[in-house]
């Protein structure tokens, strides 16, 4: 636990001195919601409120991880293998994405705020959504990071291979998210809620048996 | 000739169900018609796909286990297979959807889960092609077919029992169970998913060794 934690600080004192790169996310998401906005000219339906929210989120994350290994490369590779053993690289590796997915999302969702108004009827359920979602990006994109990452091959290999798999975890995370804007009681989400939670739980516990042998040479 | 049995077994099975599936007779149903025979060359074409996905992910998971790159030879021949059996369901289907739904494509949760299918072997293809290293190649890919065929699973197996589909047994309308109890269609249907499976696995065996031959 006391490695994992480490590691995590470690991970965030990177991302702190390489503070252009989260300038620049910041840049995609007001870009991209400014333009939106630009093409929409008028607030979107609850719905397209929400696959747009989601189809920023999809991006700006899949962009995000693409990065997710670029400190572990060449010698700093053998260097890590020292310090940490795979299964606390890839806990922390996955932390660190959920908190950083769901600034992302958080971020997304602040600024349609702010040019579409907020349509979001029930909070609590909608944060629910957003924090499980993230969850789900997080494990499958570190995952699919990890191996394009050890390919060594192009960026956008990533992509190919997380695309597909985050479909699941996006179309329940959306139909959780839609149903918070219609205003659907916790209760009566219970289903899908439980559903997205063993879909996060059963990926997590591969993705981290999985990884040792992901991580290795 | 004790392994060719299967392969017997699985010819004939398959052109029983080729030619019987035409010559008997089906409930008549309205919309459907004639047109539920492609029952036995449309479903059967998933059973055998799954079942291929199943046992590439299995050969994926002996691989990790005993590093033996013959598990890998096995593992992409299936997954090769199952990508054939899947597209081959694709224009069964559309064909099907055309006659009876009026469109080639349809926004139903199955047909959504058999592109994302379709999406992510094509995906493990491309992944194995941008390696060199026979055994890294072998490891980092049993470790995204592992993945994949879970998420494979969830999609089709899971999230289409949540909402409604224009397929039978989904969002209220009935089963194809609640027709087929002349067991007409049963004698014709079960032997081509085995059929297809058999010969199926024959082909996958055949690529196994080529590839094993080319290496």
């Amino acid at each position: 636990m006391q490695k994992i934690m480490r590691l995590l600080v470690r991970f965030f004192r990177q991302e702190v001195r390489n503070s252009n790169v989260l300038f620049s996310l910041g840049l995609y998401l007001l870009g991209v919601s400014y333009l939106i906005y630009l093409l929409s000219g008028s607030t979107p339906s609850d719905s397209a409120w929400n696959t747009l929210l989601w189809v920023v989120v999809f991006f700006g994350s899949v962009q995000l991880s693409s990065r997710s290994f670029e400190f572990e490369s060449g010698s700093y590779f053998y260097y890590y293998q020292t310090i940490a053993t795979a299964k606390h690289t890839i806990i922390a590796k996955m932390l660190f994405n959920v908190s950083y997915i769901m600034l992302l999302s958080m971020a997304t969702w602040g600024l349609f705020s702010v040019f579409f108004s907020n349509p979001v009827y029930n909070t609590a359920l909608f944060f629910i959504g957003l924090i499980l979602g993230a969850t789900g990006f997080s494990v499958v994109l570190t995952l699919t990071s990890g191996i394009a990452h050890r390919t060594k091959g192009n960026a956008t290999l990533g992509a190919i291979l997380a695309i597909p798999l985050l479909f699941p975890v996006l179309q329940l995370t959306s139909a959780i998210n839609l149903q918070a804007i219609v205003g659907v009681t916790l209760t009566d989400a219970a289903n899908v809620l439980g559903t997205l939670v063993a879909l996060d739980m059963g990926i997590g516990l591969l993705a981290y048996l999985l990884f040792p042998y992901l991580w290795q040479d | 000739m004790k392994g060719s049995i299967y392969k017997v077994l699985g010819v004939l099975l398959v052109v029983y169900s080729l030619i019987y599936g035409l010559l008997t007779k089906v409930p008549d149903m309205p919309i459907i018609e004639e047109s539920i025979r492609n029952l036995f060359y449309h479903v059967s074409m998933w059973f055998a796909m799954v079942a291929m996905m199943a046992a590439s992910f299995w050969n994926a998971i002996r691989f990790l286990g005993t590093e033996d790159l013959a598990k890998d030879r096995r593992s992409i021949s299936l997954a090769e297979m199952g990508m054939f059996f899947s597209f081959m369901g694709l224009f069964t289907g559309m064909i099907w959807a055309k006659f009876t739904w009026g469109a080639w494509w349809t926004n139903d949760p199955k047909l959504n889960g058999t592109a994302i299918t379709i999406l992510i072997y094509l995906a493990y293809f491309v992944l194995r092609n941008s390696m060199d290293d026979a055994r890294k190649k072998a490891r980092i890919s049993a470790v995204y077919n592992i993945f994949a065929f879970v998420m494979m699973i969830v999609f089709i197996g899971i999230l289409p029992r949540m909402t409604d589909s224009l397929h039978p047994g989904n969002g209220g309308n009935p089963g194809f169970n609640s027709y087929d109890l002349d067991n007409g269609l049963r004698i014709v249907f079960y032997p081509a998913v085995i059929g297809w499976i058999l010969v199926g696995t024959w082909i996958a065996s055949l690529r196994y060794r080529l590839k094993a031959l080319q290496e």
